[in-house]
């Protein structure tokens, strides 16, 4: 069984593509379709391949909630008759058309569906095409038309300190400055702090009573030299929060990036800290059987995976990966020898995430480069180096660099080996990273095999810009801002 | 598309900036026969404007000068894949410009007459008209509507990537990352530029450096009109087809569409502090998502992908600087373009002709580069922007 034992026994019912399914109180939605065995529950824009809960990839966790598109399953709690819906399937989840589109062959929709001189504009066919064209890529319907949106007010937060994550260097931090007498904010994006190491049995850090702790907001943005920061709550009826401080301590940790390795975006792969949380707060194991590959902290992760009742079948470093094999979930993983399994967990490669400190930093007038000292300090784990993506070696199986918009290590490579390695050219040429992740973690795949790929060192392969939102912020959440931010005069 | 090569040591002409600007004039040239066409462009591919804008092609304005030049520019965008050889995507799918104000109405009233007197093709949407051309709009907010079928969008990747294309095949050297360090006069007239210690010889050079464009005219010694401004625009997830037309509300200096792969993108602007970086702020995505909120509410709970911002050239009238430097024998400009992107294959083809044949076009004739200091600006009171300095 894939629900463990110490399991929250009141049962909610939800629908699943008009099925109902049983969850349990306290799960996410996407937690408790996985513990359905429901691993599908997305398909990637061009060629419908499917995704599933994995923790890196965004897309494969986006549906249709109540007549709401492009609603995150993993941070949604399961309510009761709640209605959950597959997108981009065509015309509905059962009967799916759309999935014919993984017969086209890849070269056709290189570099997105617009590449394409099947039929150029000009012609009469052209609009009928791009009609097509849109809906296809559009995935998801629109919302019902249902009048008005209150607009959520945005609010001001400002401190002496404020602390960006609430893991074990986050609260000592914020606990620190709060004993020096100065005035402490400690955000997090989880519903209390420290998760992840509790996820591991430890207790979580005690917290100075005059920190003022904000859950549930991801800070997604870093404007004006880093002078304010943005950040929102996941739920798009709250405000967002505007940020500023004068010192700003970023404790943001990392995260596990998926290995360039094939089949890496199979349902049933799941980064380690994601696989932690869901079975220690959610009781819920990955797969029932369970192989875990890591940088370092494997053999830590299986052994907790383990205590918490999950089947694991082998631990194994993450650079013996050579892939992972199935057609529509994970089946097995290869290394020199075969282990059959339903679930990869990947503890690492463990790389931090640039995005406040690059916007904190950029600056230019024909690109924008980390030009000037942050003045956000980042402590703990963010500030150790990152560590390196392995890069399976070139082989026939199809190995998916950005999932979102189908992009291949095949396409990436036929650029590099035509002399093309700026990060920003090929993002232009392939689309790669401009789904619904905006580039995380894809754009440290792509930087990882294309100096691989071309001998060039990473430091040489600047990523393409890191920009905010990253969809952490609605329309309505930002229209919210209007009288919050002044513009500057 | 081809890896560096090295630079010549001369050129029939340089073209300074590989922007959509640089380029479709590079094309238009070899198109006269010119050969031994040298562009160079200080960033990367798309890196500039060229990459950045929110891709409309408006075929119509409210003065006669912008209108005449706009919509030939929207007739060779319609016959432009078939020249180029490669798909640049133009989307005919008609341009709506929607005022909310009554004086608005009004303005739109007389762009209208200015549109007859052009011969353009062009409508006041009725109440149901509107409702059949954009049903997810907030109709109750709306004075008046008219809307340009002939009108519509270019992604500019595709764009971008069909004149490269096309010019590369036609033998145009292309180079990014290469900036011009100087430019060199001789006997009065221009004699080539440098990159850094390497000179390269030419007698015609045309600054087409979008922002650039001020610091470019310093390297040469001329005088320019125009300073650099920053826009910012931002990009929705995707969804199904919800917007049709390309939409300016005109009354918040909004501009958006919904491109061929389901986000909508878009931008407004906001009185703020001029701004010479490429970092995006805060006001200008909140008042873009206060626009799409109250104007199509469906939107609202839309998350935004990305926001950025990019550097246009503006000149007094927010026109066009187009054609020869009078100060300069050999120098030619194109530049103050904040409708560059659409109006790209005309001023291309327009500016070709001029150098090659000294012959200036009609509609092209207005947006001479000297007409501020014979104190004939053109008045355009239809576009989405404004100077608030």
């Amino acid at each position: 069984m894939i629900r463990l034992a110490h399991a929250n026994p009141q049962v909610l019912e939800f629908f699943w593509n008009g099925r109902r399914v049983q969850g349990r109180q306290g799960e996410s939605l996407a937690t408790a379709l996985l513990a359905n065995g429901i691993r599908t529950l997305a398909w990637t824009r061009k060629s419908h391949r499917p995704l599933g809960y994995s923790g890196s990839y965004v897309a494969g966790v986006l549906a249709r909630v109540n007549g709401v598109p492009n609603v995150r399953l993993d941070l949604l709690p399961v309510t009761a008759g709640a209605k959950v819906d597959m997108q981009n399937c065509w015309p509905t989840p059962a009967l799916d058309v759309l999935r014919l589109s993984r017969l086209i062959p890849a070269s056709w929709i290189q570099g997105g569906f617009e590449h394409t001189n099947l039929v150029p504009s000009g012609s009469a066919l052209f609009q009928r095409w791009e009609a097509l064209l849109a809906f296809l890529a559009g995935s998801a319907k629109p919302p019902e038309r249902i009048g008005q949106i209150a607009v959520p007010m945005a609010r001001r937060l400002s401190a002496d300190v404020l602390v960006i994550g609430a893991g074990p260097s986050g609260c000592g931090a914020a606990n620190r400055a709060a004993a020096a007498g100065r005035s402490v904010v400690l955000v997090t994006r989880g519903h209390g702090v420290a998760r992840y190491a509790q996820s591991f049995g430890t207790p979580g850090p005690q917290l100075d009573e005059r920190v003022q702790l904000v859950t549930g907001v991801e800070v997604f943005g870093a404007y004006r030299e880093g002078e304010l920061l943005l950040g929102a709550p996941h739920d798009a009826t709250l405000g967002a929060v505007a940020l500023e401080a004068d010192e700003i301590i970023l404790a943001t940790g990392r995260r596990a990036c998926p290995p360039v390795v094939p089949g890496i975006w199979l349902p049933g792969v799941m980064d380690a800290r994601t696989a932690l949380l869901m079975a220690h707060e959610q009781a819920v194991a990955p797969g029932v059987r369970v192989v875990v590959v890591g940088t370092g902290d494997e053999h830590a992760v299986a052994a907790r995976l383990t205590e918490l009742g999950v089947n694991v079948v082998a631990v194994r470093p993450v650079a013996q990966l050579h892939r992972v094999e199935g057609r529509h979930r994970v089946k097995a993983a290869r290394f020199a020898d075969r282990v059959a399994c339903d679930a990869v967990v990947h503890a690492g490669p463990w790389l931090a995430d640039a995005s406040l400190s690059f916007q904190s930093r950029a600056d230019g007038l024909l690109q924008l480069r980390e030009v000037r000292d942050s003045r956000l300090h980042t402590v703990g784990s963010a500030a150790l180096a990152d560590e390196p993506l392995p890069v399976a070696t070139a082989s026939r199986h199809a190995a998916l660099l950005c999932p979102c918009f189908d992009v291949s290590c095949h396409e990436v490579q036929a650029l590099v080996e035509q002399g093309i390695t700026d990060l920003e050219v090929i993002k232009r040429l392939t689309s790669c990273g401009m789904g619904p992740c905006q580039g995380q973690p894809c754009w440290d795949s792509l930087r990882a095999l294309v100096s691989a790929r071309s001998g060039l060192a990473l430091s040489a392969l600047p990523r393409p810009t890191l920009r905010p939102p990253r969809r952490a912020l609605s329309v309505a959440q930002a229209a919210g801002l209007v009288d919050c931010v002044e513009p500057l005069q | 598309m081809t890896a560096a090569h090295a630079l010549p040591s001369q050129a029939s002409i340089i073209i300074v900036g590989a922007g959509i600007q640089g380029l479709s004039l590079a094309f238009n040239l070899t198109e006269l026969g010119v050969r031994d066409i040298l562009v160079l462009d200080a960033g990367y591919w798309q890196g500039g404007a060229s990459g950045r804008n929110g891709t409309l092609i408006r075929g119509a304005f409210s003065s006669p000068e912008w209108t005449r030049f706009f919509a030939h520019s929207c007739h060779l965008w319609q016959g432009l894949s078939k020249r180029l050889g490669e798909n640049v995507m133009y989307s005919r799918r008609g341009y709506t410009m929607v005022g909310e104000r009554s004086s608005t109405a009004a303005m739109l009233d007389r762009t209208l007459q200015v549109h007859r007197e052009c011969g353009i093709n062009s409508s006041l949407l009725t109440a149901t008209g509107l409702r059949e051309v954009l049903p997810a709009l907030a109709h109750e907010r709306v004075s008046a509507a008219v809307h340009l079928p002939d009108s519509g969008v270019a992604p500019h990747h595709a764009a971008m990537y069909a004149y490269r294309q096309a010019c590369e095949a036609r033998g145009v050297k292309i180079f990014y990352r290469t900036e011009v360090t100087a430019i060199d006069q001789s006997a009065g007239r221009i004699s080539g530029v440098r990159v850094g210690e390497q000179r390269i010889a030419t007698d015609t050079l045309v600054l087409a450096g979008g922002a650039e464009s001020n610091r470019l005219a310093q390297l040469a010694g001329v005088p320019l009109d125009g300073y650099p401004m920053r826009l910012e625009a931002m990009a929705l997830e995707p969804m199904r087809p919800l917007i049709g037309p390309a939409v300016a509300l005109l009354d918040r200096l909004c501009y958006m569409h919904q491109t061929a792969r389901g986000e909508v993108v878009g931008g407004a602007e906001v009185a703020e502090r001029a701004q010479h970086t490429l970092n995006a702020d805060v006001p200008v995505m909140a008042a873009t998502a206060k626009a799409y909120l109250e104007m199509f509410p469906q939107l609202g709970r839309a998350r935004i992908l990305r926001q950025w911002a990019g550097l246009v050239h503006i000149s007094k009238d927010f026109g066009p600087l187009l054609g020869a430097h009078q100060q300069l024998p050999g120098l030619f400009i194109s530049a103050g373009w904040c409708y560059g992107h659409a109006g790209a294959p005309a001023a291309g083809e327009l500016l070709a002709k001029a150098i090659v044949s000294g012959e200036v076009d009609e509609r092209m004739r207005p947006f001479a580069v000297d007409r501020f200091e014979r104190n004939q600006p053109v008045v355009e009171p239809g576009i989405v922007l404004s100077h608030f300095e």
